[in-house]
């Protein structure tokens, strides 16, 4: 058995030190000790008074390097510990160990989230093995809205509302509203996009960027629904049946109201975008056409629709609206891509983000921001918006505080996190404002007595 | 020798260090009869005098090693992770049995002691969604048979031996 080296200056960072052996009578002890680094692969070792060292010569002795640091408020920080494996023989009347493995975990290496996802599968093979030595089926238990909630990653919901909201408040602004058609798009609408979160969970995990990834935010990496057994594939596939009828039978009941063709169009195209955004052979988001679709998607597909089943007409003002708003929705998934890129490109998932030098993706960001508040101060001063939308600039300077904390972190999963959370809150501010720009416009005009488009 | 307490007090303030511990040495033999040592969370029970840990499944590996061999030993060491007024470097060697029949509730008997030693656990568990599998946990229960006890922690003078009847 090969000897390993030993970093004495490694062993500086650690509190407490034990020793652990098994005794004649074959049962485990560990007892604290004292050690020094003799030789790069050996340990002094001094027992405490009360062991006899000829209990522990000859035998595998572990010795474990610990160390935590007690928080004031109760419990504690910065865990790490480190176990080398030794053979320890008597030499000149000292015990001298030599390491021949080692294991540990530091805090400050592999945070804890990430420690534990590098234990999925373990626990996954742990619980079936014990499903099938007590005739059982385990499984994470979160209760049923909790469950429904991971697996259908219902707070990214607010995309598709966001969307919606755009294309019904230019209609609103231009005199057309009903409220019934309102909140059966919305619900169409919704479960198209809680079919599409749970097909790219399916494909993602089937063809591995999901499980490839073992540094998952909330907002990234997927569900994992499937990884962790929350669900089976069987139900899975059956929930994405349900939401696709949901937004089918929504859909066909507005295309029979409103316009069998324009809408048929708009539905086939969504759910192109929608099942083709990971699933092969079109595999979109694994082509560097995963942006683009999202843009797409809920840009233009959900604005005009939206705007057209109040209207029952097209008009350039939804399509120039879904522009701004497209962008945005895009880049809550372009940001959430930088985290996933290491594990992206090894599935060969190859998104943008991955394509990219870590210096274009931060100019892009930075010009798609720029792009989206462009368009908004255009189309306020061209007269194509009211100026009531300028209020969305209100998130400029929030934008480029979130901008500067992606670039800070880029690199650093979980310090990214609150920007990651910050970016979906820019987003979804900007394009709620934006809706609501539209919304005050009319009541504002007749009130005011004035038109406020210039 | 001029520190030996009378066993029931030592007794005492042995269970305060493990009441009060943040960590301890948990020591089992895996297949190989090698031993195997992590670093845990005791919680230990005054009035069943049991000692317990919960152990999550993605770290189920120990969970087979101590079913196979229940054969355990666990060292409470470290003045600064010992709240206790008295500090004793404390070997403990007893039985361990693993209760992992159920994995999402039963462990949850446990929550009050964990709460003691970890006061904002109760903010991780209403997150349970965000680590669902961590969540998940079997129960390894201790009755110890002997404590090996450095009064003071001092490893220089002999452990004071108290067999558990």
């Amino acid at each position: 058995m090969g000897s390993i080296e030993i970093d004495p200056k490694e062993l500086s960072r650690f509190t407490e030190v034990s020793g652990s052996y098994v005794d004649k009578e074959g049962n485990p002890v560990s007892v604290p000790i004292e050690v020094e680094v003799k030789a790069p692969n050996e340990f002094r070792v001094k027992l405490p008074r009360g062991v006899d060292p000829r209990e522990v010569v000859g035998r595998k002795f572990t010795i474990i390097f610990n160390h935590i640091t007690p928080l004031p408020i109760g419990g504690y920080t910065e865990r790490r510990y480190l176990a080398y494996r030794c053979e320890i023989r008597s030499e000149g009347g000292e015990l001298i160990a030599t390491p021949y493995r080692r294991y540990g975990w530091d805090e400050g290496k592999i945070p804890f989230f990430q420690y534990c996802e590098l234990t999925v599968n373990n626990a996954k093979k742990y619980l079936k093995r014990r499903g099938l030595e007590l005739g059982s089926t385990f499984r994470p238990k979160l209760g049923a809205i909790n469950t429904f909630i991971r697996i259908t990653r219902l707070p990214f919901l607010l995309a598709s509302v966001i969307s919606v909201l755009a294309g019904a408040s230019v209609a609103f602004y231009q005199g057309y509203f009903d409220a019934l058609i309102f909140a059966l798009t919305m619900i169409g609408i919704a479960s198209a996009h809680i079919a599409l979160n749970m097909i790219n969970d399916y494909f993602d995990t089937k063809l591995g960027a999901d499980v490839m990834n073992v540094a998952p935010t909330p907002f990234s990496g997927g569900s994992r629904s499937l990884i962790y057994g929350l669900v089976t594939t069987g139900r899975l596939t059956l929930l994405i049946a349900v939401f696709s009828g949901i937004t089918l039978g929504i859909g066909a009941y507005l295309a029979v109201l409103r316009g069998v063709f324009q809408i048929s169009s708009l539905v086939a195209l969504g759910f192109f975008l929608i099942y083709f955004y990971t699933a092969p052979p079109i595999k979109l988001a694994y082509r560097g056409l995963g942006e683009l679709a999202v843009a797409l998607g809920f840009g233009p597909v959900i604005v005009i629709g939206s705007y057209f089943v109040q209207t029952q007409q097209f008009a350039l003002e939804p399509v120039l609206v879904s522009i701004p708003v497209g962008l945005l929705i895009m880049l809550i998934l372009y940001v959430n891509e930088i985290p996933d890129s290491p594990y992206d490109a090894a599935a060969h998932k190859r998104t943008l983000v991955v394509r990219l030098r870590r210096e274009t993706v931060m100019s892009m960001y930075r010009l798609m921001l720029a792009t989206t508040y462009g368009l908004i101060v255009a189309y306020a001063l061209t007269g194509i918006a009211p100026l009531t939308v300028l209020l969305a600039l209100l998130t400029v300077p929030y934008a480029a505080r979130v901008y500067r904390g992606v670039k800070v972190t880029y690199n650093q999963t979980y310090n990214m996190i609150p920007y990651l959370g910050g970016n979906i809150n820019l987003t979804i501010g900007t394009g709620a404002i934006l809706a609501f720009g539209y919304l005050i416009a009319r009541p504002l005009e007749i009130l005011l007595g004035v038109p406020l488009t210039l | 020798m001029p520190h030996f307490k009378e066993q029931t007090e030592l007794m005492d303030e042995v269970e305060e260090v493990m009441r009060q511990s943040l960590v301890c040495i948990l020591t089992f033999t895996n297949e190989k009869g090698e031993p195997v040592s992590h670093p845990m969370l005791p919680l230990y029970d005054k009035e069943l005098k049991r000692l317990y840990f919960t152990s999550s499944v993605l770290f189920s590996k120990k969970l087979e090693d101590i079913k196979r061999n229940g054969n355990v030993s666990v060292l409470f060491q470290g003045r600064s992770f010992v709240k206790a007024e008295k500090y004793h470097a404390v070997t403990l060697k007893g039985s361990a049995r693993v209760e992992d029949e159920e994995f999402s509730e039963r462990w949850m008997r446990l929550l009050p002691l964990w709460r003691e030693k970890e006061p904002y656990i109760d903010a991780y568990l209403k997150r349970r969604v965000a680590l669902p599998l961590f969540w998940e946990r079997a129960v390894i229960e201790i009755t110890p048979r002997e404590y090996v006890v450095w009064v003071d922690g001092d490893l220089s003078r002999p452990p004071v031996t108290i067999r558990v009847s």
